[in-house]
C-alpha cells in the first residue's frame, strides 16, 4: 500500500509545483511583439478601467447628491402644498362655520335641519365628509353616518388638539372605515363656541398624483398600523415598488422612520401637517435613481463604445509598431539561421534611418565579412587539406615550424605513364583527378592529411598538424585502405576498357619538422626531414620487392596490429644505417594460418640467408618460390643467394643490403 | 369705579336724564337700612385678576324683589360691543344703539334670549327686554369678532368686575346670602362657586373667587383700515 501511496505523492507534488511553471511559463511572451502588446494592452485597460470606475463612482455619487438634495427640496415643497391645502380646507369649513344661515339653522336644534344643512355645505365645497360635534364631544351630526347622531364623537384627539389651539381649529389625518381623509376642525361661533364643524377631505392616489404633478417626486402616503405595520393607503408608485414600500420602512419610532429597500429610488420620508405626533401618518417622498442615472448611462454606453474603439486602435497600434520591430528583427534572425548553414545567398537591403536599419545595415556588412571568409576558407580546404586549412585559419600564419613525430605516406601509381600514351589531357587529367579523389577520401577517411599531390603521387601526414595517438595504424590502415580503393577502381577500369593501375605506397614515421615552409608571401604548410625523404625511398622500392607497400620499423613499432611480412634489412641512398622494411599483409587477426606458414618458412629462410648460409638459404627460397610462386620477393632472394655463392660479401656483411640508385 | 354698574347707570343717566335720575333715586333710597356692601374679588388660577367677572348674591331664602323694569345700553363702538359684559336684572329692556357710521346686525341664540336687530343704523326702533334668568351670548352677523355677554341675573344685588378684578355688591341688608359667581370663559358652572357670607351692618365682609378659565377662541378682526372711515 506504502508503495501504491508513494507515486501519487510524487504525483501530487509535481503538480503543486507545476501550476506555478505552467502560470509563469504563461505570463512569459515569447515575443516582443505580444510583450509589447500585452504592456500596451494592459496599460490602456488599466488606464481606462480606473478612468471609468472613477467617472462612475463619480457619476452616482453626483446623482445621489443630486436626488438628495432635490429630495430635500422637495420635502419643503411637499410639506408647503399639503399645508396650504390645509389652509384652503380650513378657510372653506371657516367659511362654513361662520355661515348666519346655519347659525340659525343650528340654533333651531332640529337634527334633520342641521343635517341637511351640513349636507348641502359638504356640496357647495365638494367635500368628501362633513360632521358637527358639541363641545362636550358628542356627534351632533355626521353626513355619511347619520345614525349615529348622539354617539361619542371619533376623534376625540382632533377636539383636544382644537381646544388647545388659539382659535380653536386643528387638522389631522384620520381614517373613517379605512379610508384616509384630512380632516379640519372649526368652531362654529354663535358668536361664542357652540359646536366644532368638522370637515373631511378623501386623500386617495387623485391626491398623490396631484402632489407628484407639484414635486416631481412619487408620493406615497402610510399609515401607522397597531402592530407597528404600515399601511400605504395613497401612492403614485406602480405595482411592484407600490407592494415592496410598507415593508421597507425601518425603524418605527418617533420621527427616526426611514426607508430601505432596494436601490431603485431614494426616498425621504416627512410627517404631513395632521399626521399627527408620533407619526401616525408619513409621506414617503422618492425618486428613482434610475431615472437620475440615465444620462449616465448613456455616457457609460459612449465609454464603453470609446473603449472598444480606442482598444482596437491601440491593439492595431501596437501590432502596427511591433511589427516594424520585429519583422525585421525575425528577418535578419532567418537570415542569420540561414549563413548558420552556410548559405549567405540572401541579401536584404533595409532603408531605414532608425535603430533596426542600423542593424541591418550591420549585419549586412557581417554577412558580406563572413561570406568573404567562409569563401576563403573554402578554397584554403580545397587547396590544402581541411585541418591545415584550420590550423591556418585558426593562428596567425608565420614561417617556421617545430619538431614532431609524423608518420608519412608516399603512394605513387605504377604504369600511369603507360597508361597516359595515346590519351588526351583532358581524358587524363580526369582519370587521375578520379583516382585522387577515391584515394583522398580514404586519407581523410583515416585522419590523415593529403599534404600534396605531385602529378599521380600523393604525400599523407599522419601527427601533424593534428596527433593522434594511433597515426601510425591510421597510416597502415590508410595504405592497406588504398589498395582496396585501387581495386574497386580497378574493377570499374576493366568494365570501361582501361588498363589495370598499379601502385606503391612506402610509410616511414619519424621526428621530423612541421611548419609553414616558403617565402613571407607565400608559403606551405608540410613536413621535412629525413623521415620524410626515406617514407619516398620505401615507396620507391616497392616495385624492387614486388610489393604495393612498404613500411619503415619504426611504423611498425607503431603499429602493431597488423601482420607484416620482414621484406629485408636495407641501407637506401644517402643513409648509413640500414632500416628494416615489411610489408603489412593485414590486420593481425585476419591473416589466415597458411599465410602465417608461409611467414614462418620465410623467417626461417631469411635467418640462413642473414647467417651467409648461401646455398641452404637458397634451397629454402627456391622452395618457397615453388610452393608461392606469385610472390616476387622469394625470387629476389633466389637471386640474391646465387649472387652471394657466387661472389660473397665481406666479412663485415650485416645482412642489409644497400641500394645506390635512388 | 368702585361699583360699574352704578358707573354705567350714572352714565346712562348722563345721556338719558329724566330716566337715569328716576332709577338712581329709586336705587338709592328705597334701601336706607344697607349695609356697607360686600367687596369681591376675582381672580384666575395663576392670581390675575378678572375682569368683566359677574359677581351676585342672593340672600338665602329670600324672595327676589319683583323686576323693578330697568333698562341697559349696549354700545357698537368702533365694531366692537361696548361694555364686553352687562349684568342686569331679570325684566331688564336693553337698547343696542349703534354708535358707528356702517350698520349691525345684532343676534343671539341664547336660550334665555334668543332674538335678532337686523341690520340697523343708530338706535333700534325698541330696546330688547331680558326678562328670562341666564347668560345670553350677543354677537354681530357681519363681524365675527364682535361678541358680548349679558348675564340675566335672578337677583338684584351684582356687580361687574373692573381691571383689577374688583366688585362690590351695593344694597345689600345684612343677613346671610350665597355669593356666585360667572364669567364668559369660565369652565365650571357658576354653581359650583357658590359661597354663603354673612353680611353685617357697619363692616361690609370681604371675599375673592379663584376662578379656571376655559380657552377663548374668537373671530378673526377686520384690520380696522378697511372700516375705518365709516366709524
Amino acid at each position: 500500500m506504502a508503495g501504491l501511496a508513494r507515486p501519487g505523492g510524487v504525483r501530487r507534488r509535481v503538480q503543486v509545483i507545476g501550476a506555478p511553471a505552467r502560470i509563469r511559463s504563461l505570463l512569459r511572451f515569447r515575443s516582443f511583439q505580444s510583450r509589447l502588446l500585452v504592456f500596451f494592452l494592459g496599460l490602456f485597460v488599466l488606464v481606462q478601467a480606473s478612468v471609468f470606475l472613477s467617472v462612475n463612482a463619480a457619476n452616482v455619487r453626483n446623482a445621489r447628491q443630486q436626488i438628495d438634495e432635490a429630495l430635500d427640496v422637495t420635502a419643503s415643497v411637499f410639506e408647503r402644498v399639503f399645508r396650504e391645502r390645509t389652509h384652503r380646507l380650513l378657510g372653506s369649513a371657516r367659511l362654513l362655520a361662520s355661515d348666519f344661515a346655519f347659525k340659525k339653522a343650528y340654533a333651531t336644534r332640529d337634527h334633520g335641519t342641521i343635517l341637511s344643512a351640513l349636507e348641502n355645505f359638504q356640496g357647495r365645497i365638494g367635500a368628501d365628509a362633513v360632521m358637527l360635534a358639541a363641545l362636550d364631544r358628542v356627534l351632533i351630526a355626521d353626513t355619511q353616518h347619520p345614525q349615529r347622531t348622539g354617539t361619542s364623537f371619533p376623534f376625540p384627539d382632533l377636539i383636544s388638539a382644537a381646544e388647545e389651539s388659539e382659535r380653536g381649529e386643528a387638522e389631522a389625518v384620520v381614517f373613517i372605515e379605512s379610508r384616509a381623509y384630512q380632516m379640519v376642525v372649526v368652531p362654529l361661533l354663535a358668536p361664542m363656541p357652540e359646536a366644532l364643524l368638522c370637515v373631511g377631505f378623501l386623500i386617495d392616489d387623485r391626491l398623490t398624483a396631484e402632489l407628484q404633478g407639484v414635486t416631481s417626486s412619487h408620493v406615497s402616503l402610510l399609515r401607522k398600523t397597531g402592530d407597528g405595520k404600515w399601511d400605504l393607503f395613497a401612492s403614485t408608485l406602480p405595482g411592484g415598488p407600490r407592494q415592496r414600500l410598507p415593508s421597507d420602512i425601518r425603524g418605527t419610532g418617533d420621527g427616526a422612520v426611514s426607508v430601505g429597500g432596494g436601490e431603485e429610488y431614494l426616498s425621504r420620508v416627512v410627517v404631513p401637517p395632521g399626521g399627527g405626533r408620533g407619526a401616525e401618518v408619513i409621506a414617503v417622498l422618492q425618486r428613482s435613481l434610475i431615472e437620475a442615472l440615465r444620462p449616465h448611462r448613456r455616457l457609460q454606453a459612449a465609454l464603453a463604445v470609446l473603449f472598444g474603439v480606442s482598444a482596437a486602435v491601440t491593439l492595431a497600434g501596437g501590432i502596427a509598431i511591433g511589427r516594424t520591430v520585429t519583422r525585421p528583427v525575425l528577418a535578419l534572425a532567418r537570415r542569420a539561421r540561414k549563413i548558420e548553414e552556410g548559405d549567405y545567398s540572401e541579401q536584404e537591403s533595409v532603408e531605414r534611418a532608425d535603430e533596426i536599419g542600423h542593424l541591418n545595415k550591420s549585419f549586412n556588412h557581417m554577412v558580406k565579412g563572413l561570406a568573404e571568409r567562409d569563401r576563403v576558407r573554402d578554397l584554403l580546404g580545397k587547396v590544402v587539406s581541411a585541418p591545415i586549412a584550420e590550423e591556418l585559419l585558426s593562428k596567425t600564419i608565420e614561417l617556421g615550424g617545430e619538431e614532431r613525430e609524423v608518420t608519412i605516406l608516399f603512394s605513387d601509381l605504377r604504369d600511369f605513364t603507360a597508361l597516359c600514351e595515346g590519351r588526351s589531357p583532358k581524358d587524363i587529367l580526369s582519370l587521375l583527378n578520379t583516382y585522387l579523389t577515391r584515394i583522398s577520401a580514404v586519407i581523410d577517411g583515416n585522419g590523415g592529411i593529403v599534404d600534396k599531390f605531385v602529378g599521380d603521387a600523393v604525400m599523407a601526414l599522419y601527427g601533424a598538424p593534428l596527433r593522434h595517438a594511433d597515426d601510425g595504424e591510421r597510416a597502415v590502415r590508410t595504405a592497406l585502405g588504398m589498395m582496396m580503393a585501387l581495386e574497386g577502381l580497378n574493377a570499374e577500369f576493366l568494365e570501361q576498357g582501361l588498363p589495370r593501375l598499379g601502385m606503391g605506397i612506402g610509410i616511414n614515421t619519424a621526428v621530423v619538422v612541421a611548419g609553414n615552409m616558403g617565402s613571407l608571401t607565400r608559403m606551405n604548410y608540410t613536413v621535412i626531414g629525413d623521415g620524410v625523404n626515406l617514407a619516398s625511398r620505401l615507396e620507391g622500392l616497392c616495385k624492387k620487392y614486388g610489393v604495393s607497400i612498404v613500411v619503415s620499423e619504426t611504423t611498425r613499432a607503431l603499429a602493431p596490429g597488423f601482420a607484416y611480412m620482414e621484406l629485408d634489412r636495407v641501407r637506401v641512398k644517402g643513409k648509413s644505417e640500414p632500416v628494416t622494411i615489411y610489408e603489412p599483409l593485414g590486420e593481425g587477426n585476419r591473416v589466415g594460418p597458411h599465410v602465417l606458414g608461409e611467414i614462418e618458412a620465410y623467417g626461417e629462410a631469411l635467418g640462413l640467408y642473414r647467417s651467409m648460409q648461401w646455398e641452404r638459404a637458397g634451397a629454402r627460397f627456391a622452395e618457397l618460390k615453388r610452393e608461392f610462386p606469385e610472390r616476387f620477393l622469394y625470387h629476389v632472394y633466389l637471386d640474391r643467394a646465387a649472387e652471394f655463392v657466387r661472389n660473397p660479401p665481406g666479412g663485415d656483411w650485416d645482412g642489409s643490403y644497400t641500394f645506390s640508385e635512388k | 369705579m368702585r361699583a360699574r354698574s352704578s358707573g354705567r347707570a350714572l352714565s346712562t343717566a348722563t345721556r338719558f336724564p329724566r330716566l337715569g335720575a328716576l332709577a338712581a333715586a329709586v336705587w338709592l333710597f328705597a334701601l336706607p337700612a344697607a349695609s356697607e356692601g360686600l367687596d369681591v374679588s376675582v381672580r384666575d388660577a395663576k392670581g390675575r385678576p378678572v375682569k368683566d367677572a359677574v359677581v351676585y348674591a342672593a340672600a338665602k331664602g329670600g324672595v327676589a324683589p319683583p323686576p323693578t323694569g330697568a333698562a341697559a345700553v349696549i354700545d357698537q363702538v368702533d365694531k366692537e360691543f361696548v361694555p364686553r359684559v352687562t349684568a342686569v336684572r331679570a325684566g331688564t329692556a336693553v337698547s343696542f344703539p349703534n354708535r358707528d357710521r356702517i350698520r349691525h346686525h345684532v343676534y343671539s341664540f341664547s336660550k334665555a334670549k334668543t332674538f335678532e336687530i337686523p341690520l340697523y343704523k343708530g338706535m333700534p326702533p325698541r330696546p330688547v327686554l331680558f326678562d328670562k334668568p341666564g347668560v345670553v351670548a350677543l354677537g354681530c352677523n357681519i363681524h365675527d369678532w364682535m361678541s358680548a355677554h349679558v348675564f340675566v341675573a335672578e337677583t338684584p344685588f351684582f356687580a361687574v368686575t373692573g381691571p383689577d378684578g374688583k366688585a362690590k355688591i351695593d344694597g345689600l341688608d345684612p343677613g346671610e346670602y350665597d355669593v356666585e359667581v360667572w364669567y364668559p370663559r369660565m369652565k365650571d358652572a357658576p354653581r359650583s362657586t357658590r359661597r354663603s357670607i354673612s353680611v353685617k351692618r357697619d363692616k361690609g365682609p370681604e371675599t375673592s373667587f379663584v376662578i379656571q378659565q376655559a380657552p377663548a377662541w374668537r373671530a378673526w378682526r377686520a384690520p380696522a383700515a378697511s372700516g375705518g372711515g365709516y366709524r
